[in-house]
Order: structure tokens, then C-alpha cells, then sequence
């Protein structure tokens, strides 16, 4: 067991080296970087109010709905262009043969290809998520500093206990936006979404025959599922009343598609909306145990596959 | 499907009916790459696979490391069924082209592959020092191997194939596109394995490297076996012998000889006398051999 | 050598192909139900917890362009959200009022959670088109610029309305809207209403707690009654040291107490203040 642990976190570190050695994926990581850090100049653009406090509440969301889009955007164009061609690659230039001559079973080469996406994943959402806490920092002492500039301009303000509170509770509304502690489990559910569209990129490529086909296959899942709800809900409700073939296709989706749309729930806390953990860690183990069985599911098409 | 089970047998690699088939489904075909394939490899053999290309002989190695799955038949490594860990833990394979990952420099190549059979801590970096010292890699173990020569490639390639001294070494063309000198240092080896107990199966196309290492042969033609026995007896022209003098000799000792022959009951008339040839290798061999030797001699230490 | 296609089957052991298709249909037919189970149950609790924006009907699709329609449908509804509420700039800057009312009502309906969008998009409308509908020279006469200046404010009004609905505890929508009812409406009961649920609210600020009492005070019948009640009710919210903080004015709300337990008659035994 602990040999093959072993076996497969030896090939896992060997795809993570190959991604990182591999030029293209540092300059997607780059425009990521370049993405996070423009929406500063996204933001300039929002709407003032009525007075200086709630001034930065467009601003403020704009700025964290662009970081955290970026790292989901970004985060599913490394994952499904790297994932596509790990197993053609490895037909193609035919290293897998070395490597299934060696005492490595085929699950556990398998296994050991997905550990390295999870390991590329991790390290790329982890430098874009600092890169996005850099670009909020920024963005609190801007606010901050701007509503300070605001008050300013009754230059006695500070003496009065009333104007006071006022700036402290301003202030305490943009801290509280910006350091809201929800961020991480924000973060952490397009972690597990991008480790989802993984899994099912892996399971495509065991028996697509080029990688072209697995992305074009991986994206449409992704998009289909988020409307799997809609479509889940309609077969369960509908009954006798629809064809067979409506029944069959919305029956076909429900089944076996999944529901990417709960994953949009990173919207309320995006805006400032609580998420308890309780309600995350539902979809999180959700998201494992879909993940453990599209691996089996993997597992035993390549198993079979004629290489 | 084969029985997982070890079965007690004398010898190191066996088939009976092997056959693989594959569909060739744009041309409406079935191609039939190995056909009925009844092989037995006694250990310590060093065998050769001999065939154009196409004959099977890739197919008949690729089958006995469990790579591909047969269409009918059975094979076996040890006794034990090719796809299982015990039976890839007692074999090594070279493949022909570098079917390696051309961003790991050869240390990092031999630390990857030493690690999946198992080879781990000092001994794996042990392992190493003597693999590289002994296939001469000493130059190239910094470099990725996508700069690496053909030549070094084939190195790199045996080395990866001993990482975890195996019992049964699978080498598949093992000195094509290598240059004489390092043709010669691989069959040494080869030879060396040999002496060491090691199983040798290996396919190639360059006749003469078979006949000088190999026990026993088989050929290959359009996926079939054609024939098989041991170099000794296959190439041994029974219909007649061989005298080696060495010394050159006159028409008038040819003809006294030749009155020899006849009086020991010979028919003389087909008796030739010929001189013998060098083969083009032997003379390059001497010849390259010969400068180094001079070089080494007036410049020590090079 | 190649043989003709009819022993296609035997290139690989037909129970080996069997026992591939068998093991996958066995391991997604066990998930399948199981999906659909949890897959529900995230659902209901996700209902729980939001009001699911608009559902991609096909008004909406045709209100979107195709790419936004995928972005929407890619899960970036936050996102397309925030595009279109550039438009809503634009348009104010534009003057173009109507184009501006449409693309705030399609940001509130990808994103009513989002309380920004209700809060700005009340306040565009409310405020700025209506006042610049009262300065509108092209209009003939006063009453048609004052029919359009209250049109605006009605549907401010409205966004301000429905946003409260679906984010009850922004304390800003509801103190936007009794600022409104205050100071363009003249309704101040209504103020008062809402000036007071605001300062319910959590994260408000300190100083909505007395603008419902002073609400009262602005009616020009002068609801002393009402505006006894909320003073009142004020003071015995407030702990004793929060009276003696310089922010809830607790000085203030002695002397309104006072004055009106004067000009009430309140008998002495039910002052807050006897003496």
C-alpha cells in the first residue's frame, strides 16, 4: 500500500516538474498575475453615492469579483490544457511504455498523473490567490486613504466625536468587505471546482484519441453543468408527461453530468452574503466523492485501454 | 483470461500460441501482428529476435512485458503472467527510440525510474554512481536529455533498464543508430550480463552483433516464427568443414593438401582454398582502437 | 499480414470487454442516484440561503449578448453582473435614463443579492434622473417636468422596495429609503419606519438610531405622542454608559425627553425624567 502511495506521489511530482519545466504554463500563470492585478483599473470606475461612506461598495466588489473570476477563468485554462494532453503525450511520445515496463500498475500511473494536476493546481491557485490578497491590500489602504481625503476637507472633523464614529464606521465597512474572512472559502470552492473540471478532463482523455476532443468534450460538461439543476429539476418533475427522448437526453444529464452551478454560491459571498462552513463542506465532500468516482471510472477504462 | 497464479517452470520467458490481432478498422482489416507464437527462453540465455520490420518481434516483447494484451494464447515471465508487479520487478526493458522524458537530466531520469521499481535512499544514489560509471555517462548526467545524442540515449537507456537488477533484461534494438565503438562497448555488456546470469532477450537488425553475442535465435517473417534454434546449429553448414591454417600458403602446398583430402576418402573436387576475410567492423574496431590506444600512451591522463 | 475484416471480435477476449463495460455501468449506476439525492439536498440548502437569480429564460438569454449568455452559464454571473453595471455608468453620464433603468433591473436580476446594485441602482434613479428630469428645459411646462421627476423617484422607490425584500438586513437600502421618504417624498412616518429598522439593522451606524424620533419631530402635525414613544424607547435601549457617550448624544435625548414629557403632562410617576 505504502509502496504504491509512493509510486503514485513519484509520478505525480514528475507531471508537476514536466508542467513547471514546461514554458507555456509560466506565461499563463503571467497573464494571471498581469488579469488580478488590471482589475485596479476595472474598478476605478465605480459609482459614487450619496456620500462618502458605501463610496467604495462597488468598487470594493468589482475588485473581488475580478481577482476571484480571474483565478476561476485562469485556474480552468491551466487545468483542462495541461490535463488534456497528459495522456496523449504519453501515447505519443510513448514514455509509458518505460514506465508500465517498470512494476507500476496502470491505475496507479493514472493515479499518479492526476496527483501532479492537483499538485500544479495547488501551487497555481496559491500564487494567484496571493497575488489577489496583494490587489485587495492595495485596494483597502486606496479606500481608506481616499475617505480620509473625503473628510478632510472639514479640516476640524477629528474633533468632533460624532464625525468620528462616522469615519470609524466607514472605515470598519471597507475593512470588513475587503478582510472578510469568507475569501478563503471562496477560494477554496473554485479550488475544488478546478479539481472537479480536472477529474473529468482525466476521465475523457482515457479514451478520447486526441486532446483536442477532451477539451472540447471537458468544456461543454462545464458549461452543461451549470444547468444541470435546471435540467434535473425538470426530469424529476416532469414524469409521463414529455418524450422519450426529452426524457431521455434532461434523464442523461441529471445522471451523469455535474452540478457546477452550486459551485456559483462563491457569488453571495462575493457579495458579502454569509456562507456557513457547514453548508461548504457539504458541497466540498460533494465534490470528493464525485471526484473519487470519476478517478474509478478513469481507473477502469484505462485499465482496460489498449495502449 | 491467463490464471494469476506462479507456475513452476524452467524457464525465464515462455509462449504457447501467442497471438495478437488488431483492427484496422479504416481499411475494413484485421491485422494480425503475431501469429501463434510458441517461444521458450531457458535463463541465462542471451536470444535474439531476428526479422524484418513489421515480423512481430516488437509485439512478441511488448506482449511478454504485459504492455498490450494478447488476442489468444498465453505468455509467461518466471512463470508468473506478464502484467503482474512480481514479474516486472525481475525484468528491464530498453526501447528502441528514446521513449524517455526529454525535460529530466539522466540523474533525475535514473532517480524517477529507480523510485517505481522500489530502489530508494543511498542505495538508489549508489545504484546510480555504478550505472553511470558503468554505461559511461559521466559527461551527460547534467544535461536533459532532449540534448542527448542517439548514442547516449541507448546509454542512458540500458542504465534505466538495470536501475533494479533485474533477472530478465528485454533490449529492443538495442544498437541501432550507435556508432561502432559504442555498438561494441553494448555488446560487451550484453556479454558481460551474460556472465553475470542474466536472461538477455533482444531484437535487432544488424546480423552480425546477433551472431556474436546471441545463443539462440528466432526469425520473424509477416508475424510468424519461421525458425529457431541456437546460432551453433543453425549457421553450421553440415555438408562441410572448415580447416583454419594460419599461414599463407603456395599452389604447390594447396595441391598436396588437396592429394591429402582425396587419400582420407574426400570427393576433392569441390575442396576451395580461400583466405579469410575481416569483417568491416573487426578492421574499424582495430584500426579506432589502435589511435586511442597511441593517444593514451603520449598523452596520459586524457 | 492482414485477414479479412470478420474476425474484427477476436482482436481482444470478448469477456475482457465485457467486464470493462460492466465495472463502469456498475460504478456510475451506484453514484447516479446518490448524485441526484445530494444534488438536492445543496439545492434546497443553497434556496435557503439565496434567492437563485434569474433562471437563463429566454427573455433574459435575449437581453444578454451570447457572450455574456456563456458567462452566465460558465458560472460568472457575478462577473457579467459587474460588465453591464459599467453600462449603468455610462448611461448616467449619457443622460440616457430609460437604457439606464433597463440595465439596472438586468443587474439586480443576475445578482439581487448583490445589495450594491439595489442601493446605486435606487439612488440613480431616485436622484439623479429624477432631479435631472426637473431641470429638463426640452419639457413644455412645470407640472410635466414634476410628473417626470416624480416618475423617477417612483421607480427609485421601487428598486430601494425590492431590494429590502431580498436583502432584509442591508442597513443601507433601508436607510436610502427613508432618507427618501424624508427628504423628496416628505413622508416622514414613513421615514421614521424605515430610519428605525435601519438602525436595527446590523453594522449600522451609530447616529440612524435618533432619526426616527427626529422623523416625528419634522411632521407639521407634530406627532408628540410618537415622537415620546421613540425618544423613550431610545433611551432605555441605550446602556448607561452608551448615554454618557458623546456619539448617541444622550444629553440631546434627556432634553427631547424632557421637553415633551412637559408638553405631554406625562404624570410625574411615568416620566423617565420625574424631576
Amino acid at each position: 500500500m505504502i509502496s504504491s502511495l509512493y509510486r503514485i506521489f513519484t509520478i505525480g511530482r514528475n507531471t508537476l516538474t514536466e508542467s513547471i519545466r514546461q514554458k507555456v504554463l509560466n506565461v499563463l500563470l503571467i497573464f494571471a498575475l498581469v488579469l488580478v492585478a488590471s482589475s485596479f483599473a476595472f474598478s476605478g470606475l465605480g459609482t459614487p453615492g450619496l456620500d462618502a461612506s458605501g463610496m467604495f461598495d462597488a468598487q470594493i466588489k468589482f475588485v473581488k469579483d475580478a481577482g476571484c473570476g480571474a483565478i476561476g477563468i485562469f485556474g480552468f485554462l491551466i487545468t483542462l490544457l495541461s490535463t488534456a494532453q497528459l495522456i496523449p503525450q504519453e501515447l505519443h511520445n510513448r514514455t509509458i511504455y518505460t514506465i508500465l515496463a517498470k512494476p507500476v500498475r496502470r491505475s496507479e500511473f493514472l493515479l499518479g498523473k492526476f496527483v501532479g494536476m492537483v499538485l500544479l493546481l495547488t501551487l497555481c491557485t496559491a500564487l494567484m490567490s496571493l497575488a489577489f490578497a496583494a490587489t485587495l491590500y492595495w485596494q483597502e489602504k486606496q479606500a481608506v486613504e481616499q475617505t480620509e481625503a473625503v473628510y478632510d476637507r472639514d479640516s476640524r472633523w477629528k474633533a468632533d466625536p460624532g464625525r468620528v464614529a462616522d469615519y470609524n464606521h466607514d472605515v470598519a465597512g471597507i475593512v470588513a468587505q475587503i478582510r472578510d474572512p469568507q475569501l478563503v472559502e471562496a477560494v477554496l470552492l473554485i479550488y475544488f471546482k478546478l479539481l472537479m473540471t480536472t477529474a473529468i478532463a482525466l476521465l475523457i482523455s482515457t479514451f478520447a484519441t486526441s486532446s483536442i476532443f477532451t477539451i472540447v468534450t471537458t468544456f461543454l460538461i462545464y458549461l452543461i453543468g451549470h444547468m444541470e439543476g435546471t435540467a434535473r429539476d425538470f426530469w424529476l418533475a416532469s414524469g409521463a408527461n414529455s418524450s422519450i427522448w426529452q426524457s431521455g437526453l434532461v434523464g442523461f444529464i441529471s445522471l451523469l453530468i455535474p452540478d457546477m452551478n452550486s459551485f456559483t454560491i462563491v457569488d453571495e459571498i462575493l457579495a458579502g452574503n454569509k456562507v456557513p462552513w457547514t453548508h461548504m463542506l457539504n458541497l466540498l465532500g460533494y465534490a470528493d466523492v464525485y471526484i473519487i468516482v470519476l478517478l474509478a471510472v478513469s481507473v477502469v477504462i484505462f485499465d482496460y485501454r489498449e495502449i | 483470461m491467463e490464471s494469476s497464479a506462479p507456475v513452476a517452470t524452467p524457464f525465464a520467458a515462455e509462449t504457447a500460441g501467442l497471438t495478437k490481432r488488431y483492427p484496422l478498422t479504416w481499411k475494413r482489416k484485421v491485422l494480425v501482428a503475431l501469429d501463434h507464437l510458441d517461444l521458450q527462453v531457458r535463463p541465462g540465455e542471451v536470444f535474439g529476435l531476428l526479422g524484418p520490420n513489421g515480423s512481430g518481434k516488437s509485439t512478441t516483447l511488448k506482449l511478454l512485458l504485459g504492455l498490450i494484451v494478447p488476442s489468444a494464447g498465453e505468455a509467461r515471465v518466471f512463470g508468473l503472467p506478464p502484467d503482474s508487479l512480481e514479474a516486472r520487478r525481475r525484468v528491464g526493458f530498453l526501447p528502441e527510440n528514446p521513449y524517455f522524458y526529454g525535460f529530466l537530466n539522466g540523474d533525475e531520469t535514473l532517480r524517477f525510474y529507480g523510485k517505481l521499481c522500489g530502489v530508494t535512499g543511498p542505495r538508489l544514489e549508489r545504484r546510480i554512481e555504478e550505472l553511470i560509471e558503468l554505461v559511461g555517462l559521466q559527461n551527460g548526467r547534467e544535461r536533459p536529455l532532449r540534448s542527448y545524442s542517439k548514442g547516449m540515449l541507448q546509454r542512458i537507456g540500458l542504465a534505466q533498464a538495470l536501475i533494479h537488477d533485474p533477472d530478465l533484461l528485454f533490449l529492443d534494438e538495442p544498437t541501432a543508430g550507435v556508432d561502432p565503438l559504442g555498438s561494441a562497448q553494448i555488446r560487451d555488456l550484453i556479454l558481460r550480463l551474460k556472465t553475470m546470469g542474466k536472461t538477455v532477450i533482444f531484437s535487432s537488425h544488424l546480423l552480425e552483433q546477433v551472431q556474436e553475442v546471441a545463443d539462440r535465435v528466432a526469425i520473424f517473417s509477416l508475424g510468424k516464427k519461421v525458425l529457431e534454434g541456437s546460432l551453433e546449429s543453425l549457421l553450421t553448414e553440415n555438408q562441410s568443414t572448415q580447416i583454419n591454417i594460419p599461414a599463407e600458403l603456395s599452389a604447390g602446398q594447396q595441391e598436396r593438401l588437396r592429394a591429402a583430402i582425396a587419400q582420407a576418402g574426400v570427393d576433392d573436387r569441390d575442396v576451395r582454398f580461400t583466405r579469410p576475410h575481416l569483417s568491416l567492423e573487426q578492421l574499424y574496431l582495430r584500426t579506432v582502437q589502435a589511435q586511442a590506444d597511441l593517444a593514451s600512451k603520449n598523452h596520459p591522463g586524457k | 499480414m492482414e485477414i479479412p475484416a470478420s474476425h474484427m471480435s477476436t482482436c481482444l477476449p470478448l469477456s475482457r470487454r465485457l467486464r470493462r463495460a460492466a465495472l463502469v455501468a456498475l460504478l456510475l449506476g451506484l453514484w447516479a442516484p446518490c448524485k441526484i439525492v445530494w444534488e438536492q439536498h445543496i439545492a434546497r440548502e443553497q434556496d435557503l440561503l439565496r434567492y437563485n437569480g434569474a433562471p437563463m429564460t429566454r427573455q433574459l438569454r435575449d437581453e444578454l449578448t451570447q457572450g455574456l449568455t456563456i458567462g452566465v452559464l460558465s458560472g460568472m454571473r457575478n462577473i457579467v453582473a459587474d460588465f453591464i453595471w459599467l453600462q449603468v455608468t455610462t448611461e448616467w453620464m449619457n443622460n440616457e435614463w430609460f437604457r439606464m433603468s433597463a440595465y439596472i433591473n438586468l443587474c439586480t436580476a443576475l445578482q439581487p443579492r448583490a445589495p450594491v446594485f439595489w442601493d446605486m441602482g435606487g439612488w440613480q434613479l431616485a436622484w439623479n434622473a429624477s432631479i435631472a428630469a426637473m431641470l429638463d428645459r426640452t419639457q413644455p411646462n412645470e407640472l410635466r417636468r414634476l410628473k417626470a421627476s416624480r416618475f423617477w423617484v417612483d421607480r427609485g422607490l421601487e428598486i430601494y422596495k425590492r431590494g429590502i425584500e431580498n436583502n432584509p438586513t442591508y442597513w443601507r437600502l433601508w436607510s436610502d429609503t427613508g432618507m427618501l421618504y424624508d427628504q423628496r417624498l416628505k413622508d416622514y412616518r414613513s421615514a421614521a419606519h424605515y430610519y428605525r429598522t435601519a438602525s436595527e439593522q446590523p453594522n449600522a451606524p451609530v447616529y440612524l438610531e435618533r432619526f426616527s424620533a427626529i422623523m416625528y419631530d419634522k411632521l407639521h402635525a407634530n406627532d408628540d405622542q410618537a415622537a415620546y414613544a421613540e425618544w423613550k424607547a431610545l433611551w432605555e435601549r441605550l446602556t448607561p454608559e452608551q448615554r454618557k457617550m458623546k456619539i448617541h448624544q444622550g444629553d440631546r435625548i434627556e432634553s427631547e425627553i424632557r421637553r415633551l414629557e412637559q408638553k405631554l403632562s406625562i404624570p410625574k410617576e411615568k416620566r423617565v425624567f420625574p424631576n
